[in-house]
């Protein structure tokens, strides 16, 4: 009878609390859109599949070795482990009264070499880190997965349309505003007493507006760790939604006829110009903001690979293997921040909304933009391809294309909206970079 | 107050931010527009020169056209023909 007690309150049911039941339901629910809705398929699903094992109770894939062990061990290890944290526990205490002890000893309290110390204890009786916190560890703390991803998607971009109108570049700067605007609404938000947001989260939030998935890792895994579950999550959910949000902006902001608006042919771009370009990026980088170097290094160094045209196996691996193991282990790693504790918080809403509002905000300032310079140029500008300056490539500039199309069934701006729409990273890469240098 | 602080803050980045982004990319249009501008004085569009190579036909190359002309339009003929009948 002992026996079946002991397995009984082993069960993942007799553990399970209403918060990670929720979150095992959220990270269904990321499932389903991914598998039936489609919405960015490639991150949502590691990401959904990662929240729930994040959540499965007493499993502990998400957490390291010594809170595992301060969650099951049995009594003498805990007591073992308050001696090296220079505390003792009280023996007419409850044992779950001495885990709270431990769990309030390690976060507040100890220094790094009791940390340590009592993590050696942890390891020493077999408790070990879970997958998940390993990989959050390796991938994300490093900073290293989005900026292999980042090479990766240097070497999938070509850079010709920008060359041939850099003018563009202008487009992909302006909707970068979206950003900007969104750090003031958040905190203009915890200055209303609505959330509570600091300077450091609110910027992390903005640069959802940046419509870039690895920059907005990037960015929160420096900024503001505790939000990255939210911030991934709601990155990655409206880059997939770009089809369904910037239509309506761009109708209500162009008239039929400056839709209708044809564009002069591109000129074609030498193969020097495509190789010097990387290089020369890399050298303002260097000169103006070396806060944004590992991003954009890492982005020129895979695109110098791709056109220098000599290593073409080097690039074959960034633009396929590579970056699919670190969507795999990136995704996970982001899932491992949906539990309960941390996601299911009012913040969270006040994230998703402002999120949206970010891309909306992004998508007008890169259309007027293109009003504006419609004006003073004589070459003319279809306002639709500013829309394409939120990143999210190459989804903006089909979403422009497919618009423009609506109009005027001869026009096609795709080529033309690839230009702000690379433009639109190396801007949202260079608005990171700022906000690292002004709050990191 | 602590809120006006935090808003002051909030404001301050999106200038600076704004700022850093419009001065930044503009440097970066100018240098790409120099840099096309120079290598297309060093090195005359060599996309173009293949192109102009063409216009310039030897007689060889022509000759070979004119055969593949016929050989073409033989063969148009032929399918008209058989599908007439």
């Amino acid at each position: 009878m002992e026996k079946l007690i002991t397995l009984w309150e082993g069960s993942g049911l007799y553990n399970l609390e209403l918060g990670q039941a929720v979150m095992i339901l959220v990270g269904l629910g990321l499932l389903y859109l991914a598998i039936y809705k489609k919405f960015e398929p490639l991150l949502l699903v590691p990401i959904g599949f990662g929240g729930i094992l994040a959540n499965i109770p007493e499993a502990g894939l998400a957490i390291s070795a010594l809170d595992q062990a301060i969650h099951v061990a049995n009594p003498a290890v805990l007591q073992q482990m308050a001696s090296t944290l220079g505390a003792t526990l009280d023996p007419l205490a409850s044992v779950e009264a001495w885990r709270e002890t431990l769990v309030y000893l390690v976060n507040d309290g100890a220094s790094p070499d009791q940390l340590r110390a009592a993590r050696d204890v942890a390891t020493n009786v077999g408790y070990s880190d879970g997958l998940l916190y390993v990989f959050y560890s390796l991938a994300i703390t490093t900073g290293i997965a989005p900026l292999i991803i980042f090479m990766g998607v240097g070497a999938m971009t070509d850079f010709g349309p920008l060359l041939a109108n850099p003018r563009t570049l202008f487009l992909g700067a302006a909707a970068q505003f979206g950003i900007f605007a969104t750090v003031f609404g958040a905190v203009g938000m915890s200055a209303m007493g609505w959330m509570d947001f600091s300077i450091n989260q609110a910027a992390a939030i903005g640069i959802i507006g940046g419509a870039d998935g690895p920059t907005s890792i990037y960015v929160s895994s420096m900024l503001a760790p505790e939000l990255l579950g939210a911030i991934a999550v709601a990155a990655y959910a409206y880059m997939a939604l770009v089809p369904l949000i910037q239509p309506p902006i761009m109708r209500l902001l162009t008239t039929k006829k400056e839709r209708e608006i044809a564009m002069t042919q591109l000129r074609p771009v030498s193969k020097l110009e495509k190789i010097v370009f990387p290089l020369l990026l890399l050298v303002l980088v260097a000169l103006f903001l070396p806060d944004a170097a590992p991003l954009l290094g890492m982005f020129c160094f895979g695109n110098l690979m791709r056109e220098c045209g000599v290593v073409e196996r080097l690039t074959d691996t960034a633009q396929n293997a590579l970056i699919n193991i670190v969507t795999i282990v990136l995704g996970l790693a982001v899932g491992s921040k949906l539990m309960a504790e941390s996601f299911l918080a009012l913040e969270t809403l006040g994230i998703m909304g402002l999120g949206i509002v970010a891309f909306g905000i992004g998508t007008s300032a890169g259309v007027l933009m293109a009003k504006l310079m419609n004006l003073v140029s004589r070459m003319p500008i279809n306002p639709l391809i500013g829309a394409a300056g939120v990143s999210a490539v190459p989804m903006a500039a089909r979403v422009a294309n497919k618009v423009g199309l609506e109009s005027n069934p001869h026009n096609f701006l795709l080529m033309h909206a690839m230009g702000p729409n690379v433009a639109g990273v190396i801007g949202s890469a260079v608005a990171a970079g700022v906000m690292i240098k002004y709050l990191g | 107050m602590q809120d006006t602080e935090l808003l002051h803050e909030g404001l301050a980045l999106m200038g600076l931010g704004m700022g850093f982004v419009f001065v930044f990319l503009t440097v970066l249009v100018i240098s790409v527009t120099l840099m096309s501008k120079l290598i297309g004085r060093f090195q005359p569009a060599p996309v173009a020169s293949p192109a102009r190579g063409k216009s310039v036909k030897s007689s060889a190359s022509k000759e070979a056209d004119d055969e593949v002309l016929a050989v073409i339009s033989a063969a148009v003929h032929r399918y008209r023909s058989s599908r007439r009948r």
